[in-house]
């Protein structure tokens, strides 16, 4: 098999993945939450905004706003926000440049880095775990290498998680322009598909999870517990990295911040510097794969 | 055609903890054959095909199909077709999608594939219901879109297992018509429990019992074809002194009005005696059956070694 030969039935396989996944009614329902659950935390946003702003309208004795936004400009200025910015992207220097883009985008972003892991573990749980019950595998498995059954899964995988955030981009970007004063709508867009980007990014390590865990049994149920408890876990020892970080054990620290996703997560704010993150979590997904892999190699069908 | 033989299984094990599956099978089909694949349930007929389609590893052994080696999707590609048994279809699907997606996966590119699938669900008659959901359609209708997905890209070899499961008599005469006319061009092994269709569509047979070989040869050889008959006659008395004067070297049976009369030498130069003796002696021929049937065959060979 040459190289071009298989990249020709991953994506063929990954083609087919999608229009399955898009038939279901659990990948729609899947899609339909998340945009629901970016549009409804972009909303929850706007109200803390609003509730910001008002305290500072308060303090400079200005009559208070009904929509957030209003006051946006005298916002950033101030310390709470900048330490709120702070806090959601990780460094000094990065809220220099989120300083310049909507707040709303930034927002949606840090959401994102929350949410889409947990997204993208659930749905990828289910690619191959669910054809090994049926045993539909097999009328693939006659007709390419496993390897490439299994990479195409999980670029079909990622195609999906790729729609489901950019859908999601919709529902935010119409929660901004309704319910927050002084957005630009290109620029405010155009912002959030820029940093949806990198969610997507974000995201491979997990669907990589996922589509391990779904390799490793044939209840797809079993297999979304895998994933999700995986990724459940990967936040854990992300906290405890930073524990290790602050008490001395800067090693073992540095060691979990290059394999987990969240160790590269800040860098992802950066202008420029994001590019590094990014090919380190497309090359993150594959590695978590093929863990998967292993076993999936040697199984019967 | 090559001289290769289209599948070739040494010794062959499978375990699945404590229980033997297959037990050292070693066969060989010949290319070109329609081949039953004959065993009573639990013999090891769907694992013998897991194995040799590369869905289980075995225990130990060897597996040659088309001269190639042990199965490989990549030296296969495009010819070698299963249908698993107990594989199900992935029924968000219509059966074209379907039959595109995995002959586009044998090596096709889109509009042959699209020209295969039509071609085949014509072949299944399914030819009016392409666009139809798989989950909406009925078991006989899933079981011809698995057996035309085996066909894609006309194989060398094919394995169908239990492809008339499921199908209603005419469906399964109309499949047994559309395999037949594949003989001779490509190789088909063929399981099911009907042996009466099996006998009258393959001209192959590989019996198995408890994952062991017990017969394997042609359907004339298996059946004993050549060499023996079954006289239903009319009442009468049977003349069978002067058949066993006449053909000193066969052997004649009488159960009631059954002559059974088999012999090592030539069957239709005996045949013209039998029947002359016959005639003389003013008894009809009522019936008359070739060979013993794969049937009385198969129950033989599974009770003679059930029994050892």
């Amino acid at each position: 098999m040459t190289l071009l030969g298989a990249l020709r039935d991953i994506f063929i396989v990954a083609q087919f993945e999608v229009l399955r996944a898009i038939r279901t009614w659990r990948a729609m329902a899947l899609f339909f939450l998340y945009a629901i659950a970016a549009s409804g935390a972009a909303y929850i946003f706007t109200q803390v905004v609003l509730a910001i702003e008002n305290g500072l309208a308060k303090q400079l004795g200005v009559p208070e706003t009904q929509v957030a936004g209003a006051m946006l400009t005298e916002l950033m200025s101030s310390d709470t926000f900048r330490s709120l910015l702070e806090g959601m992207v990780g460094s000094e220097a990065a809220v220099e440049h989120v300083l310049n883009v909507p707040v709303l985008a930034v927002f949606n972003l840090w959401f994102s880095f929350a949410l889409i892991p947990f997204f993208a573990a659930s749905a990828s749980a289910e690619s191959v775990s669910i054809d090994l019950r049926s045993r539909s595998l097999r009328f693939e498995a006659l007709r390419t290498g496993r390897m490439e059954l299994i990479l195409g899964r999980y670029v079909g995988q990622l195609v999906l998680t790729g729609i489901a955030s950019m859908l999601s981009i919709f529902g935010v970007f119409a929660v901004g322009m309704w319910f927050m004063r002084g957005n630009d709508p290109v620029v405010l867009m155009g912002w959030l598909f820029w940093l949806t980007l990198r969610a997507w990014f974000f995201s491979m390590p997990f669907a990589g999870v996922g589509v391990a865990a779904s390799q490793l049994t044939t209840s797809p149920a079993w297999a979304r517990v895998m994933a999700v408890g995986i990724t459940a876990g990967s936040w854990l020892l992300y906290g405890f990295a930073n524990w290790m970080s602050a008490n001395e054990y800067p090693i073992i620290a540095d060691l979990l911040f290059q394999i987990l996703p969240q160790g590269w997560m800040h860098q992802l704010w950066e202008p420029t510097a994001w590019i590094l993150p990014a090919i380190v979590c497309s090359v993150l997904g594959p590695v978590a794969v093929l863990v998967g892999f292993i076993r999936f190699a040697g199984r019967d069908l | 055609m090559s001289d290769t033989p289209a599948l070739v299984l040494k010794n062959v094990t499978k375990k699945y903890g404590t229980h033997l599956a297959l037990d050292n099978l070693s066969l060989t089909i010949p290319r070109g054959v329609i081949c039953g694949f004959i065993g009573p349930n639990g013999a090891g007929k769907t694992t013998a095909f897991s194995v040799i389609s590369g869905f289980v590893q075995p225990s130990s052994g060897s597996v040659n199909i088309l001269g190639t080696g042990a199965f490989d999707p990549y030296i296969l590609k495009g010819r070698f077709g299963v249908l698993p048994q107990d594989a199900e279809l992935s029924d968000r699907h219509t059966p074209f999608e379907l039959l595109v997606h995995l002959a586009r996966l044998d090596g096709m590119s889109v509009a042959p594939a699209r020209d295969e699938a039509n071609r085949l669900l014509s072949l299944v008659r399914l030819r009016d219901r392409p666009n139809d959901r798989i989950s909406g359609l009925s078991h006989g209708m899933r079981r011809r879109v698995a057996v035309a997905s085996a066909l894609l890209g006309s194989p060398e070899l094919v394995l169908l297992d239990e492809p008339m499961a499921g199908l209603d008599p005419v469906q399964a005469a109309s499949l047994r018509d559309s395999l037949k006319q594949l003989a001779g061009v490509q190789t088909l092994v063929v399981s099911s429990h009907n042996l009466y269709e099996l006998e009258r569509l393959c001209d192959w047979v590989v019996m198995l019992d408890a994952g062991r070989l017990i017969a394997e040869g042609s359907m004339s050889e298996v059946t004993g074809e050549s060499e023996r008959l079954e006289w239903e006659l009319s009442p009468g008395d049977v003349p069978l002194d002067a058949l066993r004067i006449a053909l000193p070297e066969d052997v004649f049976n009488q159960e009631g009005q059954v002559l059974s009369h088999s012999t090592s030498a030539n069957l239709d130069e005996s045949t013209i005696v039998v029947m002359r003796l016959l005639a003389e002696s003013n008894i009809a021929i009522r019936g008359l059956r070739r060979g013993v049937g794969l049937e009385e065959r198969f129950i033989r060979e599974t009770h003679a070694h059930g029994a050892t």
